[in-house]
């Protein structure tokens, strides 16, 4: 079933969290402006209202590693398919073809969040194990060995299949041959909140995928973005993505006693810019306080 | 006495032999048919193929360790393989006693279908007679010494041994070391006869 776009639902009287998601804006202006980053976006969608907030979320981004979250759809749409199982064994082999000319090219070991792909090179490891390391730890390597095995126009199809725009899938990771001509991966907020909350909403494919899916989010080992700033209870299956100029942190974020939220924070930066990371997490934690806290007080923060 | 039973692949269930494909032919890079063996010895389970030695140091398992990319008949239980592994086998032990260290096989690098989705034209891994050695002791074959180092010893010991040419174009290879025997073709003695008296079927061209 399609997605519908996320665009901010209006009740006919304006109830309180419209208002404190509106309250927002004004705050992002001034911690772009103040940030140094280049650009700024955010895209909110809350289950628990059924509202949206939109912040830049149409500008198209670097996807970095937020585009391993299309690539995981891609996966499962494999799974769903029948052709491959989260068991099936795939062989760790570090070699790829670029999207510009074929060329071939290397992970380099010293590139990647994950030294446990490249230490199987040779042997197999199960396509769970993969799809594991792609998300938790970023693996590239492993990254690239799912999207060989499933190709492109799968990772397509399952976003065309759910009405997923604003992710653009182009090629694998580290292909440097194509980013030095500008065939790069893009994402906008508004694309990432939809494809999370297809996920999250349990839409794709099958309720039991979507968990898996959702699973393997959770796994996350990053956390000095979306989740750095929240309470030590509050659970978040998201994917962050870093780049030269860009950082990135996307997610679905589970107060304790509140249905969750999907949230996506995409900036870019100069090279050497410095505050990334906080930035996302001032962005997290304001709104994970316009959605829950208001009136509530503090809450014991991680 | 060794322990794998020898079946005649044409005596196989369908599924199975339309992924082994006993007795057809391919052809090669270049056009030429080649007939696939016919011949194959049936392994029962994966603990066999662990237990199995196919030499001092090679065990059965090392030879069949297939990705998701195997036909599925072949990624299942009893499983079949060319019965010239055997022979290959006993190259690879020459070659592990040239190098005086571990010779690892990649995974897909050794027997592995003509239905295989990496297989192309007539590989001689279809026909259990070529491996894939991404690693010696600790040295992993992904530069061009370490390729070429190994692959002139597997030809100062192995008269007649293939080895794949360095380089990144399609039919060179950049990160493993390619050993192969050609279209070799063992028939042992306890094959099953045929009844028909047809050493081997006339096998489509593929």
């Amino acid at each position: 079933m399609p997605v519908p776009p996320p665009v901010l639902q209006h009740d006919p009287v304006r109830p309180p969290h419209v208002d404190a998601l509106e309250g927002l804006r004004a705050r992002f202006e001034t911690l772009e402006r103040q940030s140094g980053a280049r650009a700024l976006a955010v895209g909110v969608y809350d289950t628990r209202t059924h509202t949206a907030f939109r912040y830049h979320a149409d500008r198209w981004f670097h996807a970095a590693s937020t585009i391993k979250v299309a690539i995981l759809l891609g996966v499962y749409a494999a799974i769903h398919e029948g052709r491959l199982t989260s068991r099936s064994r795939l062989h760790v082999r570090n070699r790829f073809r670029s999207a510009i000319d074929g060329h071939p090219f290397r992970v380099l070991a010293d590139r990647d969040g994950n030294s446990e792909v490249h230490a199987a090179i040779g042997k197999m490891m199960r396509i769970g194990e993969l799809a594991h390391h792609m998300i938790a730890t970023s693996s590239n390597l492993a990254t690239n060995l799912l999207l060989d095995l499933v190709g492109l126009s799968t990772v397509q199809r399952a976003l065309d299949e759910f009405g997923l725009t604003g992710v653009d899938v182009r090629r694998g990771v580290e292909d440097e041959r194509a980013f030095e001509r500008g065939v790069n991966n893009r994402v906008t907020a508004d694309g990432l909140v939809a494809l999370l909350r297809a996920i999250a909403e349990e839409r794709t494919f099958s309720p039991d995928l979507s968990r898996q899916m959702l699973d393997v989010l959770h796994a996350q080992e990053f956390k000095n973005g979306i989740p750095a700033r929240l309470p030590r209870a509050v659970r978040v299956a998201h994917k962050t993505g870093e780049i030269s100029t860009v950082a990135h942190d996307a997610g679905v974020v589970y107060p304790p006693n509140r249905e969750p939220y999907v949230i996506a924070v995409l900036t870019e930066w100069e090279p050497d810019a410095t505050g990334r990371s906080a930035t996302i997490a001032e962005v997290s934690h304001t709104v994970f306080d316009a959605l829950t806290l208001a009136g509530t007080g503090d809450q014991d923060r991680a | 006495m060794f322990p794998l039973r020898v079946v005649d692949g044409l005596r196989l269930d369908r599924e199975v032999r339309e992924v082994l494909l006993p007795g057809a032919v391919l052809c090669d890079d270049y056009g030429v048919p080649r007939r696939l063996p016919r011949f194959f010895y049936e392994i029962p389970t994966w603990d066999d193929a662990r237990r199995i030695q196919l030499g001092p140091n090679f065990a059965l398992w090392e030879f069949i360790q297939t990705d998701v990319r195997e036909a599925p008949p072949l990624r299942a239980f009893p499983r079949y393989v060319p019965c010239a592994i055997t022979t290959l086998a006993m190259c690879l032990e020459q070659f592990r006693t040239a190098v005086g260290t571990f010779v690892h096989i990649a995974a897909n690098g050794g027997y592995r279908s003509p239905r295989h989705a990496l297989t192309c034209n007539a590989s001689p891994h279809c026909w259990g007679t070529a491996v894939n050695v991404y690693r010696v002791g600790d040295v992993f074959l992904d530069d061009r010494e370490s390729i070429e180092r190994f692959a002139a010893t597997a030809r100062s010991v192995l008269p007649g041994v293939w080895t794949r040419e360095f380089g990144t174009d399609r039919g060179l290879t950049d990160d493993h070391l390619h050993l192969d025997f050609g279209y070799m073709v063992s028939v042992p003695r306890d094959a099953p006869a045929d009844p028909l008296g047809n050493e081997a079927s006339p096998g489509e061209i593929m």
